[in-house]
């Protein structure tokens, strides 16, 4: 209900893909012996301009195209005071200390869904601008990503 | 690996759980044609068992008592139950449903009512209320006041939401509702739900319908 509907059959392939990807190389001893650990990379991140000065939402993928999972733990900026992960459901949302990118999967931040809840701004982030933050994880070296201020109707699956 | 397909299948489940969960309200609402949204999406669900006007007499951003079916009637009205400490799906349906009236000619943006209802009465008070809808649109009503009075009068729309509480980091957590109800002009009555998906084009492409009390 609350996905882009064209993003639920890649969502479905992604995990399709995970299952039969292990199923084939993944005999339980897993990453050290072959596999090249968790290849994390970053797309689509964007943050909707907020009303609030204060708080901001931010969005992003992180893809794996490794063998084995990890599990982004934290993210910090200079723009905002802290920044937290969080999940929705339904209409509460829950603030949770770690996700999980899956080996050969994505962890999708998106709208409804997990987003980063930007608190305390040092600056409103506006259109055009863009806010720097950087992943950290449990396994993987930090990621910086810069994140493009979209207008406050921003919807990627239409790209405007 | 058992466990990963098994995640598949419940994804795949999901996925039509949630297509088919799009239009029923709580109860009475009949899932609609919503199943073939894979090609063609319908954000709008028109309901066969309309919704009465909630009767809400609360505050509004100027302090002043409003009564909801007194204001409204006759008046084609669009509400939704949010919080301003809500960074994602509060806003962007506000800013939605703002873009998507600039799009009507101004008789028919001055006819239409955009009601907000807070459902974190505590830290939504008319001032901190009526700056934040100042920053979508000037237009926009927003309604604070008792909780258990807009708790009732969400629940009177299927639309459950909770009082603001802390999580176990001591940060204050509201819940906000997951549809806008279109009420027509016509009968007063809420005969149009949106789901949170509903984009700017779907509500563009709407509106000119809502205002007028006729089906999307």
């Amino acid at each position: 209900m609350r996905r882009p509907t064209t993003a639920v059959p890649l969502a479905v392939t992604a995990l399709a893909g995970a299952v039969l990807l292990t199923g084939c190389g993944g005999s339980a001893s897993g990453a050290e012996s072959g596999g090249s650990g968790p290849e994390l990379s970053v797309t689509s991140p964007y943050i909707p301009e907020p009303v609030s000065d204060s708080m901001a939402a931010g969005f992003l993928t992180i893809e794996n195209k490794g063998d084995a999972a990890d599990q982004l733990t934290s993210v910090t900026s200079d723009a905002a005071g802290s920044v937290t992960l969080h999940r929705t459901d339904g209409g509460a949302m829950e603030q949770v200390d770690r996700l999980t990118v899956p080996a050969h999967g994505r962890l999708v931040f998106r709208s409804g869904g997990n987003h980063l809840m930007f608190d305390r701004l040092t600056t409103k982030p506006v259109q055009g601008r863009t806010i720097t933050v950087e992943l950290h994880f449990a396994t993987s070296g930090d990621l910086k990503v810069r994140m493009p201020v979209k207008p406050a109707t921003y919807n990627p699956a239409t790209g405007h | 690996m058992r466990k990963k397909t098994f995640a598949a299948a419940a994804m795949l489940a999901a996925a039509t759980m949630t297509l088919t969960a799009c239009g029923s309200g709580d109860d009475s609402g009949k899932p609609v044609a919503v199943v073939s949204e894979e090609t063609s999406h319908q954000a709008a669900t028109v309901l066969d068992q309309p919704f009465e006007k909630p009767d809400l007499v609360l505050t509004d951003t100027h302090g002043k008592k409003y009564d909801l079916r007194q204001e409204t009637a006759g008046r084609p009205t669009l509400i939704y139950f949010g919080y301003t400490h809500c960074p994602d799906v509060c806003p962007l349906t506000m800013n939605n449903l703002a873009v998507a009236k600039k799009a009507l000619p101004k008789a028919e943006q001055d006819k239409l009512r955009v009601v907000f209802v807070t459902t974190d009465p505590g830290r939504d008070t008319p001032a901190e209320l009526g700056k934040w809808l100042n920053g979508i649109d000037p237009q926009f009503i927003g309604l604070t006041g008792d909780f258990a009075t807009i708790q009732a009068g969400a629940r009177s729309l299927g639309i459950a939401i909770e009082p603001t509480k802390k999580d176990k980091n001591g940060k204050l957590v509201s819940v906000h509702g997951t549809q806008v109800v279109a009420f027509s002009p016509k009968t007063n009555q809420g005969y149009v739900v949106y789901g949170e998906d509903a984009t700017v084009d779907d509500y563009t492409k709407d509106l000119p319908k809502i205002i007028k009390g006729q089906n999307p």
